[in-house]
């Protein structure tokens, strides 16, 4: 099964001599039915469904709620847009076959397991979500699939990389790098991977090292020093929220336009709207606080509410959107948490 | 009456503590032996880097004991030999390099004639060079590894020793460490070490990589039976990554991190004759973990033992005079998880092992004729260990034709078996607890659990191969060429059918 090394392969093509094959092939003499899987793998990999593997939290995964990331949020509404049946469970980077999440592992076919799935990394997804709603069983609910590319208009890359650049910066620096936000970041990333406060700290400023470098580099600077910790040093703030302001305006005014209320007048929502949804719904869920904001104002720090801006933005279009797609994507939640 | 005995250099204490005296000495000694004596003064020559409160805790035992009232000149020479013994055990002096001298010392003019000699006594010493670099290629259980090393001897005076070992293998990508470590109340048996430790360790037979940083801080004693104890506290942080492609399920639900805070156990007694080819003698291990419970606290909780025997005794061939260089062994190990909750209580929710907890079994050094991991519950290529196993093996050693008894190399004939199960609450079928809402399971869970998959263990044949080879006991590591056909064996785990290879130091 494994991708054997080279090595092993041609030693693998070595013939073995015909008599010791046939001796070979009496052995083992008997074998008994294959070992069950020990309890934490019975319970986390033997769903019926295929598997989501996203950031979030236990209770939010079991019960199928929005993700706290914005990349697994955009995926894991696109795969609920699509009507297809699956289960979250909460991870960690480590585990995806990519380096981030999320990713899809489908269920296990056998009962003993041999053969294990391979996980679907998320540039797949939509290629999978089409081809399971081909498949027989799941014609009755067709629904037509929505389509990335083809239907789009050429400027709606331009807008993507608002969402993709501007709010992504916005949401990076406001999570990672205000210090106002720090509880929230520990409560999100850091304490579900460990109890530990050393692991904890080491953690903590491995991600905010990692965000600051993202920031930088997307925003055409070069990672001059390795010690933007907390200062975010070499972070333009101001630029980031500005330019996230008016990305929040534009995407606004993309929204007034369209007739449908989905981005560039689409029937129905495609991955266009759960791209922006991801952002926008984060930014109002998790950072609509003013209390924190202007605390964190007062003393010095950057004290954006990134919701704000989201409610600010045009006649409140980007708000609307996402109620909207709540209901679309997940119609049966009233939107509270507990 | 100057009868100084000054016996002296390498004739007199020839090797550290052996009080042994070639022939003529002792019939010379043995007039002496008995006479009464005390001592006047000890010096110790040659110690110049080394603190005197550490010698004083050797040496003022033997002055205390000589000063009682009867001490024959015997006893004097034996607390010395002892005194030497323990100062070689300090690792610090070169072990050639001891040589005593005695000398009467001499009377004040004025005094009375004493009623037993006083002695003057002079040890001299060489100490070991203090800084040692070295480099070179290591063989641990199956792994090949180059490494480099400085080791500061004595860094303090006091015999404290700091090691910091670098090296890159074939399975620990990569590995640093530190270790300082110290005697206690300046005895040798009984050592004080602190280490911090770093390390990218290739699991190959589960598709990843664990990295690991942390540290341990060991407590490790020599009892007078000569065992040895240590327990040790260790903080780790694991992190499961650098996932396969192919990675399992399984693997990719335990990948992340996860911090571990435990003591551990160990004991040791070792009787074997030679510890790479054992021809009588036995050994005796066990290991006893506490990991995560009350002021432990991290992310896993668990209690883990392991115990080990191997015992190996000679055969006699009828018709051949003393050793004939045949012998039989045998080893059984078993070991048992039992998952904790974490906190003070020993009920109560309880998180079910991780798979860098639980044990792996199978491959050349433990169970021949499987592949490494190979026995125990695998996921696709995975093989994703068991909380309870036992393993035994017999083998039988015949000596090579044209090589005598002594020879380090032998033919071996074995049979080994194992059992490696997992803790399971839904054994076979999926029963209502399948849809519980939590990963955690209930304590009666957990004691059901272990209590099925201990009966699992004598469920049907253990996992069974049998084969013959090649034995050859270097004195760093033991190399073993095998043929071997597994005979029974599970569905998923991997036997291994034809030669193997196996290197290392610690074989069942």
């Amino acid at each position: 099964m494994a991708t054997a090394p080279s090595g092993a392969a041609s030693w693998r093509k070595m013939q073995i001599p015909r008599p010791l094959q046939q001796l070979f092939n009496h052995f083992p003499l008997h074998t008994y039915d294959a070992n069950p899987l020990p309890e934490r793998s019975q319970y986390l990999t033997s769903s019926d469904l295929p598997t989501l593997y996203v950031f979030s939290t236990e209770s939010d995964a079991r019960l199928g709620l929005p993700s706290f990331n914005p990349g697994c949020l955009k995926w894991q509404t696109l795969l609920r847009l699509a009507k297809l049946d699956f289960h979250v469970l909460p991870s960690t980077n480590h585990a995806s076959p990519t380096g981030s999440l999320p990713f899809l592992l489908p269920s296990r076919t056998t009962s003993p397991p041999t053969t294990p799935p391979l996980p679907i990394p998320a540039s797949n997804l939509l290629a999978y979500a089409r081809k399971q709603q081909q498949q027989p069983k799941n014609k009755s609910q067709s629904q037509p699939f929505p389509d990335l590319d083809s239907t789009l208009p050429a400027r709606s890359q331009a807008y993507l990389s608002l969402i993709t650049l501007s709010l992504r910066n916005a949401w990076l620096h406001a999570l990672y790098l205000d210090p106002s936000h720090t509880r929230l970041l520990q409560d999100l990333y850091v304490r579900p991977a460990s109890s530990s406060r050393s692991v904890q700290a080491a953690l903590l400023y491995q991600l905010r090292r990692a965000a600051a470098e993202q920031i930088i580099t997307s925003t055409g600077g070069k990672v001059v020093s390795l010690s933007p910790v907390n200062s975010a040093a070499g972070v333009d703030e101001e630029a980031v929220y500005a330019a996230a302001r008016d990305a929040l305006d534009a995407l606004a005014t993309l929204l007034r336009e369209s007739r449908t209320g989905w981005a560039f007048g689409r029937e129905e929502p495609g991955v266009f709207d759960a791209t922006l949804f991801s952002y926008v719904h984060l930014m109002v869920e998790y950072m609509s606080d003013e209390g924190v904001a202007a605390e964190a104002a007062a003393g010095g720090g950057g004290g954006v509410a990134l919701g704000r801006l989201v409610r600010e933005a045009g006649d409140g279009e980007l708000v609307r959107h996402r109620e909207r797609m709540l209901r679309v994507a997940w119609p049966e939640w009233d939107g509270y948490r507990r | 009456m100057a009868s100084s005995f000054g016996f002296g250099g390498s004739n007199a204490v020839t090797k550290a503590g052996t009080t042994s005296v070639n022939t003529a000495q002792t019939h010379m000694l043995d007039e002496h032996v008995l006479t009464p004596a005390s001592i006047n003064s000890i010096e110790l020559h040659g110690a110049v880097n080394t603190r005197r409160s550490l010698l004083d805790h050797v040496l003022n035992p033997v002055v205390e004991e000589a000063a009682a009232q009867g001490t024959t000149l015997g006893q004097v020479l034996d607390h010395i030999g002892a005194a030497t013994k323990k100062l070689a055990r300090f690792d610090i002096f070169k072990e050639d390099g001891f040589s005593v001298f005695l000398s009467e010392a001499p009377r004040p003019d004025s005094g009375v004639p004493a009623d037993r000699t006083e002695l003057d006594i002079s040890i001299r010493v060489k100490e070991k060079s203090r800084l040692v670099f070295s480099a070179g290629t290591d063989f641990g259980n199956t792994e090949g590894s180059a490494y480099t090393n400085a080791v500061a001897r004595n860094v303090f005076g006091g015999a404290e020793t700091l090691s910091v070992n670098a090296s890159a293998g074939t399975r620990t990508r990569s590995a640093y460490n530190a270790t300082l470590s110290a005697p206690v109340n300046g005895n040798p048996d009984l050592r004080l070490s602190a280490e911090a430790l770093r390390s990218v360790t290739q699991k190959p037979w589960a598709s990843h990589e664990e990295q690991l940083t942390g540290g341990n801080l060991r407590l490790a004693w020599l009892n007078e039976n000569s065992d040895t104890h240590a327990v040790v506290y260790s903080a780790a942080w694991r992190q499961l990554t650098g996932l396969a492609a192919t990675a399992s399920p399984t693997v990719r639900a335990d990948a992340g991190d996860s911090f571990k805070s435990s003591l551990t156990h160990t004991f040791t007694r070792d009787r074997r004759d030679n510890p790479m080819l054992p021809q009588s003698g036995y050994l005796l291990r066990s290991i006893s973990e506490l990991a995560g419970w009350g002021p432990l606290t991290g992310d896993v909780s668990f209690a883990k033992t392991e115990v080990e025997a191997t015992g190996a005794l000679p055969v006699s061939v009828p018709g051949v005079q003393g050793n004939s260089g045949v012998f039989v062994s045998g080893g059984f190990r078993m070991g048992v998880l039992y998952p904790l909750p974490l906190g003070y209580s020993l009920t109560g929710l309880t998180q079910p092992s991780r798979i860098n907890d639980r044990f792996q079994l199978g491959g050349p050094t433990d169970v021949r004729g499987f592949k490494l991991g190979g026995l125990g519950p695998h996921d696709g290529v995975d093989a994703v260990g068991g909380d309870v196993y036992t393993a035994g093996s017999v083998n039988a050693y015949l000596p090579l034709p044209r090589t005598g008894p002594d020879s380090p190399l032998r033919l071996q004939l074995f049979a080994n078996a194992g059992r490696l199960v997992a803790i399971n609450s839904s054994t076979g079928k999926k029963s209502k607890e399948g849809n519980r809402k939590t990963l955690s399971m209930s304590s009666a869970a957990v004691l059901k659990g272990v209590g099925s998959a201990l009966s699992e263990l004598t469920n049907g044949v253990p996992s069974l191969a049998a084969g013959i080879g090649l034995v050859y006991a270097h004195p760093v590591a033991r190399f073993e060429l095998n043929f071997s056909l597994p005979l029974v064996q599970r569905k998923g785990e991997e036997g291994r059918k034809g030669f193997q290879v196996g290197v290392g130091i610690n074989f069942l």
